[in-house]
């Protein structure tokens, strides 16, 4: 359930993703002491893509730190300040730029509390900038959410729309675990939705179903989202849309009751194929709902290649590469 | 088994007898558990170790001078300061059996300690992996305007990770309260410290604007001397400072080490070259002690570890359900699935 209460008076305002994830910053920062933002040019760049702008202002370079060029001091760094009773948020500048910090993330975040028997745990969330449609080239667009999801210890989410992303980061920091914190940064500026001032939340581990319907299902997540709905509208397709909003731990039941609805299957995401996130989807179908099946699960997704500069918007899942499946399954 | 203090402050301005012949205590408490460990995983009743004989001196020497609010982000062959600052035997033991009374449930390889109540972080596998993580735990404790500093070791090998460096130059830019010592045995596993790096380690901070100190940790007193001005440095400047303790690793890397293979030992244990002996020759100079009460001493430890070890084998092994509970803070839905489908 959200928590947001549709108080008289809760002023709505349209706001796009940057605005919302800024907002939320300021929230956290305004009301919990021991919370504080650091990154590369965070401060008084107020970060690449806006996403602090002014909070350096307002809270101060304790608080908002321009760190020094290295993402495995920034997240290691991160860590220690997280066990030791603080709620930092570090921003890695693009998701491509996080294997420096992979070991500090996998092997020192993700196993803290198991190894110390619950003695330690590290409330620190990392957001990350991912996906394509920026002209970003190999090292400015990936989506590299499998390598988190398969860690346990882990929260992975990513919001697709600016009033998710408001009330999943703010939900994100009462968590006692490690976040890792997927902003799909196509959409940072190309959608706006109603966002409320204040506080509110977005349940980690439940998915959100977009549309509602009876002849397939469509599972999606982050910068996807958008594109699916539009092949869903446009179409007049008969389609349940589910955006998973958490991809660790998945929202499995919500998945399964509409399988066994539809009995069809297409899971679209912008990462590479093999053993992404579809890849799971797919296994825990088969496992549980597999007699409801009338056709194959099928697969939409960026190709198994690194993420081409020219041609992005082939690689990217486009409207008639998802239509081509949906239409697969239906007619299968 | 902390420093009882009394008498007067006759060595370097700060210590006293009791307080030197408590570390030699110590350090032969943590050279005799050492060498029982390794026996005990020769008989296959513990499952692996790294000895830390060769290290006793600088640690008990960090131990004489480190205070109750600072926090120590240690490695796995810091064995003689966990004593020193007061981890019960039986405590040790149980870790290192893995039995159901240990604070992680077994989960952990022996030397992978968790004593968060005696002033330590967890230790990790990840050589250096900690050091960026103590910078960190030194900016909450003075953003929570706490009292004291941080520890943090690692030893020559470390020197080479990326980790250091980040450590070290995030420590600097930062201005924190926080030493960062390196245990330099001589070895990462077999390569020699010669060709982990050509430059000498206590210059590895200037270039981030850490001042360095290095000294000789076989001698007691130029380790006490070096650690003075080390704390002293960090408690008065709030600044970063890089410690480089030169010593030598006496036994194998761990127990499925077999130094032979690429190494002659320049210190054999029980030498007149040994640290521990050195420590002895000069107690006794100094007329603090004699051979009677250092046998009494050796008796005693060997006799309180064989009686505590006998005591916590009888220990169960954890439950195995134990492996599931601590990934979250809560269970997620798939561990509670796999428990059901498993138990
Ligand atoms: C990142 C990493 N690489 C390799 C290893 C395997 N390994 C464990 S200890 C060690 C040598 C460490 O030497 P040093 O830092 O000098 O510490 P010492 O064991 O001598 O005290 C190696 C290579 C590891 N644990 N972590
Ligand atoms: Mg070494």
């Amino acid at each position: 359930m959200d928590t947001r209460r549709r108080k008289e008076g809760m002023a709505m305002r349209q706001l796009n993703m940057v605005q919302a994830l800024n907002e939320a910053l300021d929230i956290i920062l305004n009301t919990d002491p021991y919370s504080l933002l650091l990154g590369e040019d965070i401060g008084r760049d107020g970060g690449v893509f806006r996403v602090t702008d002014g909070l350096l202002q307002k809270y101060g370079k304790e608080r908002v730190i321009d760190t020094p060029l290295n993402e495995l001091g920034i997240v290691g760094t991160a860590i220690g300040m997280a066990a030791y009773g603080l709620r930092p948020i570090a921003e890695i500048q693009f998701q491509d730029f996080i294997f420096p910090a992979f070991d500090q993330i996998v092997n020192q975040a993700a196993k803290i509390r198991y190894r110390s028997g619950g003695k330690f745990n590290a409330p620190v969330i990392i957001r990350a900038p991912y996906g394509g449609g920026i002209k970003g080239g190999l090292y400015h667009s990936q989506s590299g959410e499998s390598y988190f999801v398969h860690t346990p210890g882990l929260y992975v989410l990513t919001p697709s729309n600016p009033y998710d992303a408001k009330g999943l980061l703010l939900a994100a920091h009462k968590l006692n675990d490690p976040v890792i914190f997927l902003e799909p940064k196509r959409l940072y500026r190309s959608i706006k939705s109603d966002v409320p001032e204040g506080e509110y939340t977005i349940p980690v581990g439940k998915a959100k179903k977009l549309r509602e319907g009876d002849k397939i299902t469509i599972i999606t997540y982050g910068s996807m989202v958008p594109t699916v709905l539009n092949v869903v509208d446009k179409n007049n397709l008969d389609a349940d849309v589910m955006d998973l909003i958490t991809l660790l731990p998945m929202d499995l039941d919500s998945i399964i009751s509409s399988v066994k609805k539809t009995g069809r299957v297409v899971i679209v995401h912008e990462a590479p194929r093999t053993l992404g996130v579809g890849a799971e989807i797919s296994a825990l179908i088969s496992e549980r709902a597999i007699e409801y099946l009338y056709a194959p699960i099928f697969r939409v997704t960026g190709f198994d290649t690194p993420f081409p500069y020219a041609n992005e918007e082939h690689y990217l899942p486009d409207e008639d590469r998802i239509l081509k499946y949906v239409r697969k399954s239906l007619e299968y | 088994m902390g420093s009882n203090g009394g008498g007067t402050l006759k060595f370097l301005n700060r210590f006293d007898e009791n307080e030197l012949l408590n570390a030699y205590r110590v350090a032969v408490y943590s050279r005799t558990l050492d060498d029982r460990i390794i026996n005990a995983q020769r008989q296959g009743i513990i499952g692996f170790h790294t000895p830390s004989a060769g290290h006793e001196i600088p640690q008990v020497a960090m131990g004489m001078l480190l205070e109750k609010d600072d926090i120590v982000i240690n490695y796995y062959r810091d064995l003689t300061l966990l004593l020193f600052r007061g981890v019960p035997v039986e405590n040790l033991l149980d870790h290192f059996l893995a039995n159901s009374e240990d604070f992680s449930h077994g989960r952990n390889m022996p030397d992978h300690y968790n004593f968060r109540e005696y002033g330590f972080y967890s230790v990790q596998s990840p050589v250096a992996m900690h050091l960026p993580f103590a910078v960190g735990a030194a900016y909450a404790k003075v953003m929570k305007k706490e009292n004291g500093i941080v520890l943090s070791n690692t030893g020559d090998g470390g020197t080479s990770t990326g980790d250091f460096h980040a450590a070290l130059n995030f420590a600097s830019v930062w201005k924190m309260p926080i030493m960062f010592v390196i245990e330099n045995n001589g070895y990462a596993i077999s390569l020699p410290t010669s060709e982990q790096t050509k430059a000498p380690i206590e210059k590895k901070g200037e270039a981030y604007g850490i001042p360095g100190i290095s000294f000789d940790g076989n001698d007691i007193f130029s380790a006490l001397e070096g650690f003075i001005k080390a704390f002293e440095y960090v408690r008065t400047q709030r600044s970063p400072i890089l410690v480089e303790a030169r010593i030598y690793r006496m036994g194998p890397h761990s127990t499925s080490d077999d130094p032979k293979k690429y190494r002659k030992d320049e210190i054999v244990p029980g030498s007149s070259d040994d640290p521990l002996v050195k420590f002895k020759e000069k107690l006794k100079s100094l007329g603090i002690l004699n051979e009677e009460f250092d046998n009494e001493i050796k008796k005693w430890a060997t006799e309180d570890i064989e009686r505590k070890l006998e005591e916590r084998m009888k220990i169960p092994p954890p439950s195995k359900e134990t492996i599931i509970y601590d990934v979250y803070e809560n269970p997620t839905w798939i561990q509670e699935e796999e428990r059901r489908e498993w138990l």
